[in-house]
């Protein structure tokens, strides 16, 4: 009974103690309208750049990882205008694949992640880590074609994929040279620098892809590695016809989620983080959140792998008739007449071929 | 509601003047089909844009023609332009002579001609040029450089008219990048220049999977500008054309073809922006029995030689069903060879010579033709390449004689310099009849710097194509169109005194010879061994405790000293006969006779 008691008193106490605490909690936590306005999006574009750094056909499965997140964006909403896609290899139209003009994700050939409407942006040669760091810092060559420039702004929630063989602080590039994780972090504190990203999502599945994001300084910056440092990325599957891995687990299992998104949906990225649990990516997923204000869980995933813009519908009526409707149209007319009467005459080409030096 | 109406009226609005003007853009929708004498089948496709813009300024507002065509004549003074994409090897005694001939890899040259043009504005606006369409084309073309690029003086005339009374400077620029692979991401943005895009009309049966798995196929560009005078009154030609060669009997069902089976799809209609959506069908071949029939017969001839042609007007096709011809291989015939005889010109190219030092390139234009022909034989080496023209020789070989060398009638030579410019060489000479002409000449392997060797050096570096022009009297194999015209229905009967031909060879792989890129892995480790084992023994020297064993009674002998050596383990062992001293390091030296052993301390 005294036992009892005795229970019950400091059951009491602790009960007093645990509902100062808590109220103190309520009392110290931001003012609600600040974090709603802190979580809501300020992204305007959408951009994504998405990079295959490795060449041979035996890297086949990088070309698939990539191809996998083009698919997606792309189905999701970014314009081909606004994806930067770098591919070091060809391997849809490679001599050693079977089917021509296709890439698959899965030996059963579920989906072709290439495509019949591809359009790539830097190829063969073209992807080196000097075009690389160009590119993300907008210092692209004078007579760079505009499909070949990252032309971000303050408003962009920019995407970045990097695929390839990598290591502790480095990703090599064609097997030539490689992008070390400080060369990235400078690159994006330029780019934030210089105003040309609102958030960047940087995603990597290398080896020792943690490695890469470890050097970052910028804010906004969410980050997601398909390994750890002193961790090995694992391919998923091999594809005997073709006698080469088709994918990498990490993308495997982030195309199989991006899969059951649609522009509507109201999965978030925190969701994304978690594509890939250890047991069957066999690498432990590393996520960066530090230099990213938004909770991810409430962030949609949209904000980064699609292109959903608020949109305002107006009813009101807008008057939008020309004035001279008529004069504008016989305009026209006229014009056209006097044209089909110049449209016809006489030209005179030069001979084809010098025939007077062989006279 | 009422908003929908609103829109409807305000497109209506917009559409009206548009319809009108559109008289003076005109777009044309053309495919050819025609089996060749190998089992082949070759079928070529043309989309022509043809519009009459008038002056430049209304190259503002495109209609038909892609914004980025007009707004290149914007920006660069560019009169005509070809680009070529291609995979494959165009087998000219088999296939015949292509309607647009094509380098493999990627080919581009451009004519610029403005007042007051100079050479060095023509340079930086190609690579700007070549790097735009880079763009446009998803293709590495922004690799053509001045080091890769020529000038040809006689291999290529203008086809382009600007029109004007007093001479204007004219430039040509020829370039080439035989590495370059065409795929889907080449396929798709070319099929986003045609107005009607990819998914209707003749566009429709260019499906990736069935373009790619071919043994030839080529993507063409072509645009040009005619004026009446300078840069008034001007009409701009826009041409796409794809051409594909297909292997029946790979396609299974005992070699017969059909739309269907060839490009994965019947036809779906016509564009209903195209003046004419025409297939035609080359009847030559008579093994084959159609279905459905042609709606009409065509026969054309030229240079004295005649083909028939079944035409089908797919805008007269009424239904939603997809359209479909198939070729069924006759039953009543017996398997018959089709007696094609070879086209009068074709040429072969090799690199001959062994080892890594020294090499020759080779290459053999064989005339089939019973007269002589004139030949313009242009080579677009690299700088990587250095050639020797001293060993240039020319050797007639007739198919029934001695060969004998000849002297080229005019030779345009520039040589090309390291990094700089490449090896450019035109020469003009005349094949005699029913001959083959060598044209052989010498050139070394070099090594090139580190970082010039591209990612997979091993695999080797590529030589593009050389090319042959010509002047045909016979039009036998020949469908090109007439330059004074755009169509393909006009080569038709398009009879003319001679007919100029273009015909490129393969193109080479050079395997230079490699450094050995692990060199420096390599003399890191030996550099970081040989210092290993250097600061080693010093470091162990100047940090640990030397001790000196002093040991009585040395034996002077010979044989006492190996005695004493053999039994000193079991002395040492038994620990009464020496005696541990310890000193400082300095009086090492002083002991010439001591007996030094060093431990760890």
């Amino acid at each position: 009974m005294r036992i009892s008691r005795q229970t019950l008193l400091l059951l009491s106490m602790l009960f007093c103690i645990y509902t100062q605490i808590a109220g103190q909690e309520q009392n110290n936590q931001l003012p609600e309208k600040y974090v709603e306005s802190v979580q809501r999006s300020t992204h305007t574009n959408n951009w994504a750049v998405l990079v295959d750094a490795s060449r041979f056909w035996f890297n086949y499965r990088h070309v698939a990882n990539v191809l996998s997140i083009y698919r997606s964006v792309k189905r999701l909403g970014i314009p081909d205008s606004q994806i930067i896609l770098m591919l070091a290899d060809d391997m849809a139209c490679n001599a050693r694949n079977p089917r021509p003009g296709q890439v698959y994700n899965n030996a059963k050939q579920h989906i072709n992640v290439y495509g019949d409407d591809v359009e790539v942006d830097y190829r063969g040669y073209e992807v080196t880590v000097e075009n690389f760091v160009r590119l993300l810092t907008g210092r692209t060559q004078n007579g760079t074609a505009r499909s070949k420039k990252l032309l971000t702004d303050a408003g962009s929630n920019v995407l970045i994929y990097l695929t390839g063989h990598g290591g502790d602080g480095f990703l090599k590039f064609q097997d030539s040279e490689e992008i070390t994780s400080q060369e990235l972090a400078d690159a994006v504190e330029q780019m934030w620098e210089k105003k040309r990203y609102n958030e960047l999502f940087f995603m990597v599945d290398t080896c020792q892809a943690a490695s890469l994001y470890e050097k970052f300084t910028s804010p906004n910056v969410l980050a997601v590695a398909s390994s750890l440092v002193g961790e090995d990325s694992l391919s998923h599957h091999v594809d005997q016809s073709i006698g080469v891995y088709m994918i990498d687990r990490y993308t495997y299992y982030a195309l199989e989620f991006l899969e059951r998104v649609q522009p509507n949906s109201k999965k978030s990225m925190g969701e994304f983080l978690q594509v890939c649990p250890k047991r069957v990516c066999i690498s432990t997923v590393g996520v960066r959140k530090d230099l990213y204000r938004r909770d991810p869980n409430k962030v949609p995933i949209t904000d980064f792998f699609g292109s959903i813009r608020p949109t305002q519908i107006s009813t009101g009526r807008i008057n939008i008739t020309l004035e001279d409707e008529e004069d504008f149209i016989n305009a026209a007319i006229a014009a056209e007449e006097e044209a089909a009467q110049r449209s016809t005459f006489k030209v005179e080409f030069p001979s084809q071929f010098p025939t007077e030096l062989f006279k | 509601m009422e908003l929908k109406i609103k829109i409807i009226c305000f497109i209506a609005l917009l559409v009206s003047p548009i319809g009108a003007v559109k008289e003076f853009s005109e777009f044309h929708e053309e495919l050819y089909i025609r089996p060749t004498s190998s089992g082949h089948v070759n079928t070529f496709f043309q989309f022509t844009t043809r519009w009459h813009y008038g002056d430049r300024e209304n190259l503002h507002n495109t209609q038909l023609i892609p914004r980025p065509i007009a707004e290149t004549l914007l920006l660069y003074d560019v009169k005509e332009l070809h680009i070529g994409l291609t995979q494959g090897l165009w087998r000219y005694e088999t296939f015949g002579y292509p309607v647009v001939d094509s380098a493999p890899g990627a080919e581009v040259r451009a004519w610029f001609a403005a007042e007051n043009l100079t050479s060095a504005d023509v340079d930086d606006q190609w690579t700007k040029l070549a790097s735009t369409f880079s763009g446009i084309l998803c293709a590495s073309l922004n690799f053509i450089d001045k080091t890769n690029s020529v000038e040809p003086k006689y291999s290529f005339r203008p086809t382009f008219a600007t029109g004007s009374k007093v001479n204007v400077p004219q430039f040509v620029r020829y370039a080439t990048l035989p590495r370059e692979i065409v795929c889907t991401e080449n396929l798709t943005p070319w099929k986003k220049l045609l107005p009607c895009n990819s998914k209707q009309s003749f566009a429709s049966l260019l499906n990736s999977g069935y373009v790619h798995n071919t043994n030839y196929h080529s993507l063409g560009m072509k645009m040009r500008t005619i004026c009446e005078s300078h840069n008034t009154n001007c009409i701009l030609e826009f041409t796409e054309t794809a051409n594909m060669v297909y292997d029946p009997k790979l396609l299974g069902a005992n070699g017969d073809f059909s739309l269907r089976r060839l490009f994965g799809q019947g036809l779906n209609g016509h564009c209903a922006l195209a003046k004419s959506s025409k297939i035609y069908v080359n009847l030559d071949d008579q093994s084959y029995d159609l279905t459905p029939l042609p709606m009409y017969n065509t026969t054309s001839k030229r240079g004295g030689s005649t083909s028939t042609f079944g035409v089908y007007d797919i805008q007269r096709l009424d239904g939603d069903k997809l359209f479909n011809i198939a070729w069924i291989k006759s039953k009543n015939n017996k398997p018959s060879i089709l007696l094609t005889p070879p086209p009068p010109l074709y040429a072969h190219r090799y690199i001959l010579g062994h080892g890594q030092e020294r090499g020759q390139i080779v290459t053999q234009i064989t005339n089939k033709h019973y007269h002589a022909l004139p030949i313009v034989f242009q080579e677009n080496i690299p700088w990587f390449v250095p050639s020797y023209m001293h060993t240039l020789k020319l050797i007639v070989q007739p198919s029934n004689g001695v060969e004998y060398q000849i002297q080229p009638r005019v030779m345009h030579y520039i040589p090309g310099v390291q990094r700089v410019r490449p090896y450019h060489l035109e020469l003009l000479f005349e094949i005699p009849a029913m001959s083959t002409v060598q044209i052989s000449f010498d050139f070394d392997y070099i090594f090139l710097k580190w970082l010039e060797y591209p990612p997979d050096a091993n695999h080797g570096h590529y030589l593009g194509s050389a090319i042959i022009t010509t002047q045909l009297p016979i039009g036998r194999n020949y469908t090109a169109i007439p330059i004074d015209k755009h169509l393909f229905v006009d080569s038709f009967n398009a009879t003319r005194s001679s007919y100029f031909l273009e015909i490129r060879t393969e193109s080479l792989i050079l395997s230079l010879p490699t450094p050995d890129f692990s060199m420096p892995y390599n003399v890191i480790c030996l550099a970081c061994t040989v210092v290993a084992l250097a600061f080693g023994p010093i470091h162990s020297v100047a940090t640990k405790r030397i001790v000196i064993e002093q040991k009585d009674g040395q034996p002077q002998s010979l044989k006492g000293k190996v005695l004493q050596k053999l039994f000193r383990r079991k002395q040492n062992n038994a620990g009464n006969s020496t005696k541990e001293v310890e000193q400082h390091e300095k009086l090492l030296f002083g002991q010439a006779a001591a007996d030094i052993s060093i431990r760890k301390n």
